[in-house]
């Protein structure tokens, strides 16, 4: 073949080109620290890749739906408990106060205490977190129990249950209706109130004898409330552990979905750089062996 | 004649010749670097013999012709793959305006809007009657339909910017043409004295190759040297002497398609028959891929948007308000965004799913949200089998993967073109050093032929002595 200065010039040009193109390639791998920076750098990849961090994102997601959840469930757990020791001394006062030899300003200042007692119950039943209504259904907004001037108390929320998504399609339940706790006479259970009520119309009753047999007839529905209440805390357990189940699994998942993403996604420095190496002795032996033949011609060796 | 004229006469046209070849070398010398350029060679052939009683003699050396270095096919070839390098670099330059559209790789694109999009109304669920969730909600929905429309426009800018390279191509091929036109004069008139136009040739061969990067032509040469072009099915751009015009004009979508003027300056759309060059790479980006793509992105957003109105619609707000659509109906991806009505309003997102007396009487209610955040990871695009997500992702994937093949296309393109550039250039490219020793070879001809003419003269002289 006939060789030209042309054809020696513009040959060079075309694989400095090349060289210079792989080498800010390399560059930009380096730099980046990863190995797709354009979607043509990999196009499968990029989209695993995107998969991958919507899966992170809604992984997150989760994550801080569960971390809210277990912090309300916490403080459900933490209301009922102390609802429960409420409920537990208004029992140990009807127990104590039951035999008709007490006076009756004993009685009269007991009554007080119980009163005291049924509010702070009621306290506990209407005990807001994050500004909402624990245990009101779904009608957050409105306090759940209230009473008329004779201790009569009634329901103003609904059955709504409190909805927490924890994964794809799963949504685990908290109960929020606050009859199953304290009013759960539809499925044969104690109305707390009604039998505090009791108590107190029993203690302020004038007739010792009848009011006695009254306070000693709450003494055990009481017993019954506090389990009813302890049953429904028993309930949240599962939930919990459920839910810090699934919190391990997406946090034990995180990890693995970082690597594979990574794995994707990531330069191989070390290789990048053995590469970047290469790419730079290539690029300069060819500007090197270029600048010794483009120069010479043969009016240099005439005289 | 033997004689001493004779070895002057013969002195005399070598002298010529030689300075003759010189001057050719030196033209070569002086176009190394022109492009086009085919290197010359000057034709020397031995007089005409002269017959004398001892048989015919030589008469010395005379120039035949000045003779141009060409392959002619290799031109036809350089050409064609001249084509479809240039359609293959206008198809991957447009691909990747698009590709960086969608690039996602630092993370800031629709794929990330969209996540926060529905990790908002997650949030929500935690907090139905939450008035920063609700505000966050909005604020996360307006970035959303902002960055769809935003693509979206993009994308349509792409188009428009193709389109005014498509009436700089048309308007350089009309150049290009006239120029052709010129050439053709030029040729046809000084071959008709029955030399070869070298240089006009050249000149012309580069203004067809010139021609062919930008659209597909066929061309021919007729007996009088002219060179008729014609381009898309067979409309004639140039015959001879004579060119005819391409225009654009707009088209339904607003988009410029090619035409050719006729005599009488009617368009005729070429638009579908341009197979190649860089016209038939800009069309394809924009009619086909930017078009697919916006496609695409407008059947995600509409029906992103009537899965989440339609969920919407049917829930309750904080204010009781129901039937409300979450985004505006809009006719492309472009008009994306959040219904005014919520925007201003937040107790109007509806995150319940019911009501016990009157609508809005349950804010802790988180059934609707629930319903709409699950959206998310529910099959409803490309006929129930892709999520909103997995189908942004395979357009991301999509744009990435044109790019790569036209890029590979376009290397294996240019690598060919190169190739027979060089080929070209082995044959008619101009080499310093072949030229060097060309000047060197006519120059000690040249010299000869002077020692020549001086010892006819020395004869001549002694001749004279002699009287």
């Amino acid at each position: 073949m006939r060789v030209t200065q042309n054809i020696t010039t513009s040959n060079f040009i075309s694989y400095i080109n090349q060289h210079a193109e792989n080498l800010l390639k390399t560059q930009q791998q380096i730099a980046s620290q990863k190995r797709i920076n354009k979607s043509s750098d990999d196009p499968i990849g990029m989209g695993q890749v995107l998969g991958y961090r919507t899966n992170l994102a809604v992984t997150d997601q989760y994550q801080e739906n569960i971390g809210q959840g277990m912090t309300r469930i916490e403080f459900n757990e933490l209301t009922l408990d102390l609802a429960s020791d409420l409920v537990d001394t208004s029992r140990e006062l009807a127990a104590e106060y039951s035999g008709p030899t007490h006076s009756a300003a004993a009685r009269q200042s007991v009554a007080l205490q119980i009163k005291d007692l049924y509010d702070q119950v009621m306290q506990m039943a209407n005990s807001k977190f994050n500004g909402n209504y624990i245990f009101s259904g779904h009608a957050t907004n409105t306090a759940p129990f209230s009473h008329d001037a004779d201790f009569n108390a009634t329901y103003n929320g609904d059955d709504g249950k409190f909805q927490i998504m924890v994964s794809d399609g799963v949504e685990v339940n908290i109960v929020a209706d606050g009859r199953k706790i304290f009013q759960n006479v539809a499925n044969g259970g104690v109305n707390i109130f009604d039998e505090l009520k009791n108590l107190i119309d029993g203690l302020e009753n004038p007739d010792p004898v009848a009011g006695s047999a009254q306070i000693e007839a709450t003494a055990n529905v009481l017993q019954a409330g506090r389990d009813q209440i302890n049953s429904r805390r028993s309930e949240y357990a599962p939930v919990l552990y459920r839910l810090q189940a699934t919190d391990e699994y997406l946090t034990n998942l995180r990890p693995k979905v970082e690597e594979a993403m990574a794995t994707l996604e990531q330069a191989d420095i070390t290789k990048a750089v053995v590469e970047l190496q290469n790419l730079e002795l290539a690029y300069e032996t060819t500007i090197a062996t270029a600048a010794r033949i483009i120069q010479p011609s043969l009016l240099d060796f005439l005289r | 004649m033997m004689d001493i004229f004779g070895v002057l006469n013969m002195g005399s046209k070598a002298l010529m010749v030689q300075q003759k070849g010189i001057y050719v070398t030196g033209n070569n010398i002086a176009n190394v670097n022109t492009p086009g350029y085919s290197r010359q060679r000057l034709n020397m052939a031995s007089d005409v013999p002269i017959n004398t009683g001892i048989g015919p003699v030589g008469s010395g050396v005379t120039a035949n012709e000045i003779e141009r270095v060409y392959q002619r096919f290799l031109g036809v070839q350089i050409n064609n793959e001249t084509q479809s390098l240039g359609q293959w670099q206008a198809h991957k330059d447009s691909l990747e305006r698009v590709e960086s559209i969608f690039n996602e790789s630092g993370g800031y694109g629709l794929n990330q809007v969209m996540s926060e999009f529905w990790n908002a109304w997650q949030d929500l669920t935690n907090n139905p009657s939450g008035s920063v969730e609700r505000t966050v909600l909005v604020a996360k929905s307006e970035m959303l339909a902002a960055t769809f429309s935003q693509n979206y426009e993009d994308l349509q800018q792409i188009q428009r910017d193709i389109d005014a390279n498509i009436e700089g191509a048309v308007e350089e091929i009309n150049r290009l043409s006239e120029n052709m036109v010129d050439l053709n004069q030029k040729i046809i008139q000084m071959e008709a004295g029955g030399h070869t136009a070298n240089d006009y040739r050249d000149q012309r061969d580069l203004v067809l190759k010139e021609l062919s990067e930008l659209i597909d032509i066929d061309s021919f040469e007729d007996a009088t040297g002219g060179v008729t072009v014609s381009v898309g099915s067979g409309q004639v751009l140039v015959e001879g002497t004579h060119s005819y015009n391409l225009s654009t004009q707009a088209n339904a979508s607003g988009l410029q398609d090619v035409t050719w003027l006729d005599s009488s300056n009617n368009p005729v759309i070429i638009t579908g028959n341009i197979s190649k060059g860089k016209l038939k790479g800009w069309l394809d980006a924009r009619d086909v891929d930017i078009n697919n793509s916006l496609n695409k992105l407008d059947t995600l957003a509409q029906r992103l948007m009537i899965e989440v109105n339609t969920l919407h619609a049917s829930g309750y707000g904080l204010d009781g308000s129901t039937g409300n659509d979450f985004f505006t109906v809009a006719t492309t991806a472009a008009g994306f965004q959040v219904n005014p009505l919520i925007a201003n309003n937040t107790n109007r997102i509806a995150a319940a799913a019911g009501f016990n007396l009157v609508p809005g009487d349950k804010p802790g209610d988180n059934g609707n949200a629930i319903a709409i955040a699950s959206l998310q990871q529910a099959q409803t695009m490309n006929g129930n089998t892709a999520t909103f997500g997995t189908y942004y992702d395979s357009l991301v994937s999509d744009a990435g993967l044109a790019v790569q093949q036209a890029t590979s296309y376009y290397d294996h393109q240019s690598q060919m073109v190169l190739q027979l550039e060089n080929y070209r250039e082995s044959i008619s490219g101009v080499s310093i050093d072949e030229e060097t020793v060309n000047l060197i070879k006519y120059q000690n001809a040249y010299q000869a032929a002077a020692k020549l003419i001086s010892t006819a003269d020395e004869m001549m002289e002694t001749v004279l002595t002699m009287i």
